[in-house]
């Protein structure tokens, strides 16, 4: 296979004024790699997305992408896109859409390829004003994948889509990735990233936290919650000192403890609170994985209540 | 959802200049506007129920000016508003696409900054051509207004291509006001351009500082070179408002160059 990254970042960095949107990103991801990149609002994922097209120009840093420039890439249809606030003409038909687009590409599969591609062919002679949020998406799709891409970058794809509908996206979505393509998705939902990527990177704050297979993020953060009721809100400090615990919620009367041990938290509280009751050790989730390494920002203090 | 400001940024934003100029692609986006014509229908119909109203009250005497008649006259005044105003509504498809963030989609394509002007460009031309053949028509037509064949083709031709500065003024307030910034800014430089340069009123009959400031304006020229296609008396011929109009043309390209640099440094 070959070994040149599709992507490739280096110290990549993009300021806004005073904002830093994107702190010093190194990520190199290769050929045939499905990634999720997964973060909350204000993350820098979609200035990411944005300067890895080369659709603006890092503060400092570089992106490389199939070793060449962004624009390049581009200009060799080698890079398909779904972005964030990239909308389609409202009073084309879909067919149009993807023809224009297709036009502007140097090789571009045939239009009903990529409509039936992006399961758009019965959607083909609509209006783009008249498309559900989730027949939107598969327009988008289609017009990304027009130029035969071996890169699609979608910025939130499944937004604004039912559960029906992301079922059928992300069917013709693993159609493409079956060719050996390249996939990144920017998304929220992290059972998309759990069950479709495979590779998953976390940012917060403009920054990569953790970079993985879905299992592998599970066990980065704390791996089991410990939770009871029955102890005192003034027991919270001494339940924090519990060996192995990283963190503490409690909400209406019950506490709930992450711990990368819990079988020394379990000991350690049943001795120091005989108190505790209803006790239930469950292994985290991808929601737990999630919040244990995007919580903590100081934009975002305390717990929700 | 985070929109950043490169979402309503434009291709003539992109870092890079570099990328292709497909001709399938602005023969398929000239098609598109062309669907849209409908939209144009009031731009085209105010030339000409200008034409009728002023057409009919000169007559066929002749203007002393010109040495052509002043249904003539008026008839090539109003081709080249329509023609202007033609061009200018550009800026309005500019404005809304970029609003809705169709260029940013362009950006991901191969087609480069120059192919985005060149679309539009001659998208507005096309509009231009329509509008001119128009009022033409109905000043021969209805008006019974009288010219050589050969002169009305000059002075449709000369007006036709003196409308690029005017796609180039689109472009620039397109590309670079912001949408609720669009309107206002658009109605002050299209209504500038009519006044000052007389295509609404003669200006013969305005005071005489007025033709001096006229003479600087690119839509008097663009009357001028219509006159000069039918045959005006004059010397220079359509040598002297083609070569201002080439200015004009060369100027607003240097200054959408310039904008672009500028704002491809700054992203």
């Amino acid at each position: 296979m070959d070994s040149t990254p599709v992507i490739q970042l280096s110290g990549l960095r993009k300021r806004f004024g005073a904002v830093t949107a994107v702190d010093g990103i190194d990520l190199t991801i290769r050929p045939g790699e499905v990634v999720a990149l997964l973060g909350p609002n204000g993350a820098g994922k979609t200035t990411t997305v944005d300067l890895a097209l080369g659709l603006s120009t890092p503060t400092s840093g570089s992106v490389r992408l199939f070793g060449e420039d962004p624009r390049a890439a581009v200009i060799d249809g080698r890079v398909g896109a779904m972005l964030q606030g990239g909308a389609l003409l409202p009073d084309m038909t879909v067919r149009d859409i993807v023809a224009l687009v297709g036009a502007a590409h140097r090789n571009p599969m045939p239009v009903d390829e990529a409509l039936r591609r992006a399961r758009c062919t019965e959607i083909a002679g609509r209006r783009v004003n008249k498309l559900s949020g989730g027949q939107l998406q598969r327009a988008r799709f289609a017009v990304a994948v027009v130029s035969d891409p071996d890169l699609l970058v979608l910025d939130e794809p499944t937004a604004a889509m039912d559960v029906e509908a992301r079922h059928v996206f992300w069917s013709s979505m693993r159609e493409f990735t079956d060719a050996g393509r390249t996939v990144v998705f920017a998304t929220h939902y992290l059972d998309e990233a759990d069950t479709f990527a495979d590779r998953i990177v976390i940012m917060r704050s403009g920054r990569v936290v953790a970079d993985g297979t879905p299992s592998e993020i599970k066990a980065i953060a704390a791996t089991r919650t410990i939770r009871f009721g029955g102890v005192q809100e003034s027991a919270h400090v001494a339940l924090r000192g519990l060996p192995g615990t990283v963190g503490l919620e409690a909400r209406h009367g019950s506490v709930t403890l992450r711990t990368d041990s819990s079988d020394q938290t379990l000991r350690a509280l049943l001795a120091s609170f005989p108190e505790a009751h209803d006790i239930e050790v469950v292994a985290s989730t991808m929601d737990d994985a999630f919040l244990a390494l995007t919580a903590d920002q100081p934009e975002q203090p305390g717990v929700s209540a | 959802m985070t929109t950043t400001a490169a979402a309503i940024a434009a291709p003539l934003h992109t870092t890079d200049v570099r990328g292709r100029m497909p001709i399938r692609y602005v023969l398929l986006e000239t098609r598109r506007q062309m669907r849209n014509v409908r939209a144009m229908v009031f731009t085209f119909a105010v030339p000409v129920v200008m034409l009728l109203v002023f057409g009919a009250a000169y007559g066929s005497t002749k203007d002393p000016t010109t040495g052509l008649q002043y249904l003539v006259v008026t008839t090539l005044q109003m081709a080249a508003y329509g023609a202007m105003m033609a061009a200018l509504s550009q800026a309005f498809a500019i404005v809304n696409e970029r609003s809705i963030g169709w260029n940013r989609q362009l950006r991901v394509t191969p087609l480069s900054g120059w192919g985005f002007l060149v679309s539009k460009v001659i998208a507005a031309m096309a509009f231009a051509a329509i509008s001119i053949t128009i009022t033409t028509l109905v000043a021969v037509l209805a008006l019974g207004a009288s010219l050589d064949p050969m002169r009305w083709v000059a002075a449709g031709f000369g007006i036709w291509c003196g409308v690029v500065p005017f796609a180039l003024i689109a472009i620039l307030i397109g590309q670079f006001a912001k949408p609720n910034f669009a309107q206002p800014l658009f109605m002050v430089v299209f209504m500038g351009l009519a006044i000052l340069g007389g295509l609404w009123v003669p200006l013969s009959i305005m005071p005489s500082w007025m033709g001096d400031v006229a003479h600087l304006m690119p839509s008097y020229w663009l009357n001028r070179i219509g006159q000069m296609g039918a045959g005006a008396t004059g010397t220079s011929g359509m040598l002297e408002p083609a070569l201002v109009l080439l200015g004009w043309a060369i100027v607003l390209g240097a200054v959408i160059m310039w904008r672009y640099r500028r704002d491809a440094a700054r992203q």
